[in-house]
């Protein structure tokens, strides 16, 4: 009697899956549908109901990416990215390889803290002008700054849906990422950045024709509300220190997010609709759709299922285990979104942990895999996708065939790396 | 007074098949702003502008950056010219649709229509649809503030 709830709940959730990945239909229209129905089936099967749906949402997840939407919604008119990045441009005196490691370093340092997509989002065209006022291509540039964007994030918390997900999740604090993540992404993103170097050899060694004129680019115009960015800033610094003790004064990192929201609204006092409007609800609303999916999935014990699927490899060494989820991860990553294998995983790994397994280390196999697999195709992360179709409106357009030889090469070092150090680290993770 | 009472009867016009190139030389040449396209019967096609061949020119970054003020030198932008092999393009891969008015529509439908279309030379056409003239802005504008010294 128990398969029917299961068949259905599996009918539902890859249903609605392929139908994402046909990318025939919205995927938050797809989702919302998908979790109505899951709720509906479950009812009326009796293996899900409106109550069950409602706990399945993870709100701390959905608390921190809004607070921090809301933040970065605030801080984006003011200014600030341009400034960084024509800083960036000023300090490499025109010279691409240094202008090259200095765009790449600022875009991973926003995204261990912005989201992925807004950071490339808001540096993607000033490095469009920068390189165009040099004379020389922004293909490098764009590319390397979302790959390294996406290996970045990995290293923090709140750089990558994911982290925000497993960290909820696994009850993982923000220093607990710092400690444990951090080292082995910055490993992973010299690797990154050195490899990038290389592949990009021919175009970073060309002169450009004009490297004077980046030279009378002013930061300061660029900033057209230099106190509207000042008094953000300094709420954003808070909320950042409030990270690294939010375990310590037992409170969740979506409260410290949502309350740095609401100071810096209290406090800049912007047009709350130009700000609302630019906070990604369709993504959040992606979030919250999938959490009730996969607690569809969950109340039918398909879960259930696949943990003891995996119960027959409990032969194989945990540490090759851990190493196979990164690669597995990263290979589902590469083609699909990493958002909902995430959200689909974690009960699948606490189910382990049920049956014995110490899962503490595969919570960090699932970062890497995550972060780093959308590094490999085009349409493997957001930010690939933001910054090729942003080049599509250019002269000089990414193809998915040139991403697949920067971006694949990249995964692959960067998989690789973080396979080795979490094999060597394995114990202490 | 309808429109053929200021608009200019000597239209300069280019053939589909003129290239981008030739285009430009006659811009230059005449110190136009509007090329109107027109078939073998003398009926317009659709226009190109001197702005659409400047945005083979204008750098890609001033579409995605709103404000480009702190941009004080456009560096190797500015003595970059669009290749040869768009420059000998047809100007029917870059044309646009045209917007005609007929040879008896007024001034003010004239004006109204410049104005909400964003143009600054309108083609005006015969009841059977071939060009007879051209009028601009100021053309029309000027003929209907002529109007007013008749105000007591």
């Amino acid at each position: 009697m128990t398969a029917l709830p299961a068949i259905l709940s599996i009918i539902i959730f890859f249903g609605s899956l392929a139908l994402i990945f046909s990318e025939k239909i919205n995927r938050s229209i797809v989702a919302i549908a998908g979790s109505v129905l899951m709720i509906g089936v479950g009812t009326l099967f009796n293996f899900y109901s409106e109550e069950a749906a409602i706990e399945a949402i993870d709100f701390n997840t959905l608390g921190l990416l809004m607070g921090m939407m809301i933040l970065v919604a605030m801080l984006e008119p003011t200014g600030f990215f341009e400034y960084l990045a024509v800083l960036a441009a000023r300090a490499s005196e025109g010279k691409p390889m240094r202008l090259f490691i200095l765009l790449g370093s600022i875009t991973t340092v926003l995204s261990m803290f912005l989201d992925n997509v807004t950071t490339v989002v808001l540096i993607a065209p000033v490095t469009i002008l920068i390189s165009e006022i040099l004379g020389v291509s922004a293909l490098p540039y764009l590319v390397t700054e979302a790959l390294l964007s996406n290996t970045g994030g990995v290293a923090t918390l709140v750089g990558d849906p994911p982290n925000v997900l497993i960290g909820s999740a696994a009850g993982l604090s923000f220093n607990d990422f710092l400690i444990y993540s951090l080292p082995i992404v910055l490993v992973s993103w010299a690797g990154a950045l050195f490899l990038l170097r290389f592949l990009f050899k021919k175009e970073l060694s060309k002169r450009p024709r004009r490297s004077k004129a980046v030279m009378k680019l002013n930061p300061a115009e660029t900033l057209n509300h230099p106190e509207t960015a000042r008094k953000i800033l300094i709420v954003l610094g808070g909320a950042i220190l409030f990270f690294f003790v939010h375990h310590l004064l037992h409170i969740e990192p979506s409260f410290v997010a949502l309350s740095a929201a609401a100071i810096a609204l209290m406090w800049v006092q912007p047009d709350i609709h130009e700000v609302l409007n630019k906070v990604e609800w369709s993504v959040l609303l992606f979030f919250g759709s999938l959490f009730v999916m996969v607690g569809g999935l969950e109340h039918a014990g398909v879960l259930e299922m696949v943990v003891r699927l995996f119960d027959n490899v409990n032969g194989i060494p945990p540490v090759l285990f851990g190493v196979f989820v990164i690669w597995i991860v990263a290979a589902l990553s590469a083609v699909v979104d990493n958002v909902p294998i995430t959200i689909a995983l974690i009960p699948v790994i606490k189910g382990l942990g049920e049956t014995g397994m110490d899962i503490g280390p595969l919570w960090w196999a699932l970062a890497f895999g995550a972060g780093f697999g959308g590094s490999g195709t085009i349409i493997g992360s957001s930010a690939n996708i933001i910054v090729a179709t942003l080049s599509e409106k250019t002269r000089t357009p990414i193809t998915s065939a040139l991403w697949l030889k920067r971006g694949m090469p990249v995964m692959l070092v960067t998989c690789t790396i973080a396979s080795v150090l979490f094999a060597i680290f394995y114990r202490w993770l | 007074m309808n429109v053929t009472s200021c608009m200019k009867h000597h239209v300069v016009s280019i053939t589909p098949d003129t290239t981008i190139h030739e285009a430009a030389t006659i811009f230059v040449k005449k110190h136009i702003g509007l090329l109107p396209v027109v078939d073998k019967e003398n009926k317009p096609i659709g226009v190109i502008g001197m702005r659409d061949l400047l945005k083979l020119e204008l750098p890609d970054f001033v579409n995605f950056v709103v404000d480009v003020d702190f941009v004080h030198d456009f560096g190797a932008v500015e003595d970059t010219r669009p290749p040869a092999r768009t420059l000998n393009k047809k100007v029917k891969s870059l044309m646009r649709p045209v917007i005609t008015v007929e040879e008896d529509a007024g001034l003010l439908r004239a004006y109204a229509l410049m104005l909400q279309q964003n143009l600054h030379d309108i083609p005006v056409v015969s009841k059977d649809g071939k060009l007879i003239g051209i009028a601009s802005r100021v053309d029309v504008g000027v003929a209907i503030l002529s109007t007013w010294s008749k105000v007591e």
